[in-house]
């Protein structure tokens, strides 16, 4: 009786469950949100009058843009009519420029509200001077583009016009203190050494910037005044040194995360060449020693390994213009500082050395370290040629000029690039056999573990050089001679794998051709018997 | 009844109990047909066979080191390969031998719709036939994944996706074969399982239907087959042919398995281990299936995103679907060939699907397309690919014509329609295909009209 019962209430609910199938796939409607589309928009008679004006016969307001108006929040539209009622926004152009960024509707609220953006947008009310354009279409001014502007990092943190300029961009009369903080604009124009200050009443205040980017260091402007740049400005008054806004711009700041940024690591090269590659800019500089400064440099790194790896291989960890030189205490490094510049990416080789003979010969001739042989701005990618004991070699060049009594040198340097192209070779051949071997369907994982144990040893045989003693760099490079020995064994070991591979294959082809003839004479006997019998 | 003359201790034991003597009379008496047409054709199951036995024994040999599992299938594989005294040989074989099994399938499952050996009262025979076809792509998809490498997992990746298309049930279905959303170690579980338990029963048993229905029912004899005298005596004139035969095929199965054990290095017919599957990375270019599935994975990519009502891969799928269960009616279909008469319009159905299968293969492939991936030339492949198909449409059309005297090619006709529209004029595939269609079925009706006329013509002047 229970179990019936059970069974029942079991049956009831299945049912039940089944008559409600139709609804399953049913989706429930979105909650209406803010501005729906699908609701039909208020417009405001300005407004109207706007997206209603035809020039040559088409609406002035595209279709789109008017769809794009109507997706906007009440909020966002309200400000805008109410700029068009203020006329602020003073023509169907002017509402089509600003409504063609199609910002998002926070950042569009945020233009809105603002009146200097507003005005300065206005094509009728403005200047060529004074016009900001929507974009960069090339037309005019590269500085006051507002889709820049909009993008720029203090934009993006709350700090519009006013933050810079002063004034009140809720009020439509431009106020008197707009410029107070600034030289006039004239003199602006030729004197810029009040910018470095202006931005470090920020950037110089940890508590304030504290609120904004906590990582961001406050010691920019220190440091600036200690640089070069520094130095010629508010020393000199020059003003054709480079301050804040030479290399981070004005209006479209972005931080040096951004791929756009003119301090990304990838755009610093371009950036820093702007001055220092113009043989014209620079015409009047000098280095320490009197000569005009070089403008090549930029043309030189562009070539040199660390350039190509960085702007051709896109590799961040590439070196670019302020690794070397510093950022805002930019200065050219010293002869004595030189080579700690390199240590800080190449410390092996640093170490090695300073423990070397060279160290002290280096010293006595003032010579800066790294740079004496790998150059400088065009460092090229070392090749072991220049261990060759012949002339047009680096190292017979430099011994036979300073240090051609000592026997042992050239036979050192002889010594390393044997072994290195002894490796070098055999490197090539693992490389080539462990393709053609696997390609056979031979064990290649010995081979490829030498080949890896080779690489290591090469790899840092080459930078043992920099010891240039023999025993320190044979230390490194008997690891790759005794890889080269495993390699090899290895490879014979696969040949002759595989010449038994072939001998079997023979072998048991022979085997099976011979019971095919055997079965075929046997076919043969049994149909000749058939046929007599 | 004669007893045989077999002396045989062992053979007598057996006969004591198990009366062989029916047995071994019936195998005496067994003939293969014997007449003008050619032998060669009756050798391909043997063949067939044959590989699939080297496929049982070399897939054992595997089993006893193969380990399933996410961190054990791709090593087991690699040890296999590289420790395993003779391993690479072993696995080698094991590949080779499948790709050769599903060429003589291919083959010998044209060949008997060429000579119509699907006739009655052979229907069955033909049905398993073509099961076993099926089931032998099924193993091919099975251990494609098994050594769990990049390659074996994007194509099976690419490979399961297309079930989604199956009208109803296609989410469901590719969640049964993944075991999850995404091919993963439990896709393996059940492809394994499949590959080595499921398939195998499977295939014995429809092997053995198959194999019991040829011996009682014989070899067919073609339509237009004449008896001259008696024929080839099965036991032991056939069976040592057929043994010979098997040797001459172990012979070439040793010297590609040695000589190129990862395959030709042709996409679909490659089995280098490569690296191991990452399921997190993602798919590389180029990942294409196994030779034998090319055509519907070409077919799949030529349809358009949607049809009409359905979506493009439902139309493709629906599409292979007709296309098979036609082909596996076929002895029902070919109303000719069941009154023993001669069908030339299925020998020409035959021709006509190996030229449709043959273009999409070669188009798969991007023959002519001068690149990988998104480099290929679409253009230059359709082109290049519609010279070489129009190209052996006139070979085998010249012989059908010459040798055999057929004059019946609406279908390779159309179908090399639908290659010159696509290929050289550059329509596209689908509207290839239509066009193409639509001028069959005119020729037909008016192939139909024009035969009815002159029948009535012949009756009214009788």
């Amino acid at each position: 009786m229970k179990s019936r019962i059970t069974l029942s209430a079991g049956l009831c609910l299945l049912l039940l469950l089944l008559a409600t199938a139709p609804v399953w796939n049913l989706i429930p409607p979105a909650l209406a949100q803010d501005g729906d589309a699908s609701e039909p928009v208020e417009l405001s008679a300005q407004v109207r009058e706007f997206f209603e004006t035809n020039e040559e016969g088409k609406p002035v307001v595209p279709a789109e843009l008017q769809e794009y108006y109507g997706q906007l929040p009440d909020h966002a539209r309200k400000l805008f009519s109410k700029a068009v009622e203020a006329g602020l926004i003073s023509s169907a152009a002017h509402a089509r420029d600003l409504l063609s960024l199609k910002l998002s509707p926070d950042k569009m609220e945020l233009v809105l509200k603002d009146n200097c953006i507003l005005c300065h947008t206005d094509k009728d009310m403005q200047s060529e001077e004074t016009l900001w354009h929507i974009r960069d279409d090339g037309s005019g001014s590269t500085t006051l583009i507002l889709q820049n502007f909009l993008a720029d990092v203090h934009f993006r943190q709350g700090l519009s016009c006013s933050g810079c300029h002063g004034g009140h961009p809720d009020q439509t009369e431009m106020s008197d203190d707009i410029y107070e903080r600034w030289p006039d604009s004239e003199r602006r124009k030729v004197d810029r050494t009040w910018i470095p200050q202006f931005c470090g009443r920020c950037h110089s205040d940890p508590a304030f910037m504290r609120g904004f980017n906590p990582s961001l260091p406050t010691d920019q402007l220190a440091k600036y005044r200690e640089s070069k740049h520094g130095q010629l400005l508010l020393g000199k008054g020059d003003s054709k040194a480079a301050q804040c806004v030479s290399c981070h711009g004005v209006h479209g700041i972005q931080g040096s995360d951004s791929r756009r940024s003119t301090t990304f690591k990838s755009n610093i090269p371009a950036t820093c060449g702007k001055c220092h590659a113009d043989a014209k800019y620079m015409a009047g500089y000098k280095t320490e020693d009197g000569s005009p400064l070089p403008t090549t440099q930029l043309k030189q790194y562009r070539k040199s390994v660390h350039g190509q790896a960085l702007l051709v291989d896109g590799d961040q960890g590439a070196p670019a213009c302020n690794d070397c030189h510093g950022n805002h205490a930019a200065m050219p490094p010293q002869i004595s500082s030189v080579s700690e510049v390199c240590r800080t990416c190449h410390s092996g080789n640093g170490k090695l050395f300073d423990g070397s003979k060279h160290k002290q010969v280096f010293s006595t001739h003032g010579w800066p370290e790294c740079a004496k042989c790998h150059g400088t701005h065009d460092i090229s990618k070392p090749s072991d040629t220049m261990l060759i004991t012949e002339p047009g070699h680096l190292c017979f060049d430099c011994h036979t000029r300073y240090a051609k009594d000592n026997p042992i040198c050239n036979a050192t340097a002889a010594h390393f690039h044997e072994r290195i192209t002894t490796m070098e070779a055999a490197q090539a051949n693992f490389e080539q056999m462990t393709h053609t071997l696997a390609a056979k369907g031979l064990d290649v994982d010995a081979l490829a573990a030498s080949l890896s144990e080779l690489n290591d040893a090469l790899r840092q045989s080459r930078s043992a050089v920099h010891a240039f003693d023999r025993s320190d760099f044979d230390e490194v490079a008997d690891a790759g001679l005794k890889a080269i020995e495993t390699g090899d064994a290895g490879i014979t070991k696969s040949e002759k794998e595989y010449r038994f591979r072939r001998k079997g294959l023979l072998f048991s082809i022979a085997v099976m051709v011979f019971l095919a003839l055997m079965l075929y004479l046997k076919i043969r006997q049994v149909e000749a018997h058939q046929k007599s019998s | 009844m004669n007893q045989p003359a077999i002396s045989n201790p062992v053979y007598r034991w057996l006969d004591r109990r198990y009366s062989l003597g029916n047995l071994v009379e019936f195998l005496k008496h067994k003939e293969v047909p014997l007449g003008d047409h050619p032998m060669v054709w009756y050798y391909l199951g043997g063949t067939t066979l044959f590989f699939f036995l080297v496929q049982i024994a070399t897939g054992l040999l595997l089993l006893l080191y193969y380990k399933p599992g996410e961190a054990s299938s791709y090593e087991s594989i690699r040890f296999i390969t590289t420790k395993v005294p003779f391993g690479w040989l072993i696995r080698s074989v094991h590949c080779w031998s499948a790709h050769l099994m599903i060429v003589s399938l291919t083959v010998h499952m044209f060949s008997t719709m060429m000579l119509k050996a699907y006739r009655p009262p052979r229907e069955i025979t033909w049905i398993t036939g073509f099961l076993l076809f099926a089931i032998g792509l099924g193993f091919g998809f099975s251990g494609y994944l098994l050594p769990w490498n990049e390659l074996a997992y994007f194509a099976t990746s690419v490979g399961t996706d297309s079930v989604k298309a199956v009208p109803g049930i296609g989410e469901w279905l590719l969640q049964v074969m993944r075991g999850g959303h995404d091919v993963s170690i439990n896709t393996l579980y059940r492809f394994f399982a499949l590959h080595v338990v499921a398939l195998p029963l499977l295939i014995f048993a429809l092997i053995s239907i198959h194999l019991l229905l040829i011996q009682r029912q014989g070899m067919a004899p073609p339509l237009t087959h004449e008896s001259k005298g008696p024929g080839m005596k099965f036991f032991p004139n056939f069976l040592l042919r057929d043994l010979l035969l098997w040797l001459l095929c172990l012979i070439g199965l040793m010297i590609l398995a040695v000589m190129l054990p990862y395959g030709p290095g042709v996409p679909g017919v490659e089995w280098e281990l490569g690296l191991k599957a990452n399921p997190l990375q993602p798919a590389y270019p180029g990942i294409k299936p196994e030779w034998y599935f090319l055509w519907i994975y070409q077919l799949l990519k030529e349809f358009p995103p949607h049809l009409w009502v359905m979506e493009g891969p439902q139309a493709a799928l629906l599409m292979v679907s007709v296309l098979m269960g036609s082909w596996a009616l076929v002895p029902w279909l070919d109303r000719k060939a069941r009154a023993d008469k001669p069908s030339p319009g299925f020998s020409d159905y035959g021709v006509g699907a190996i030229l449709f299968v043959v273009f999409l293969t070669l188009k798969a492939w991007d023959i002519g397309g001068h690149g990988h991936g998104a480099e290929v030339d679409v253009r230059a492949v359709a082109r290049v690919c519609a010279w070489w198909t129009l190209g052996l449409a006139a070979l085998i059309t010249v012989f059908r014509f010459l040798v055999y005297r057929h004059r019946w090619f609406l279908f390779s006709g159309g179908i090399a329609l639908h290659v010159a529209l696509h290929g050289l004029l550059g329509m596209s595939y689908l509207r290839a295909l239509v066009a193409a269609a639509v001028v069959v079925v005119i020729a037909w009706a008016l192939t139909l009209v024009t035969g009815s006329s002159a029948r009535t013509m012949r009756r009214v002047s009788q």
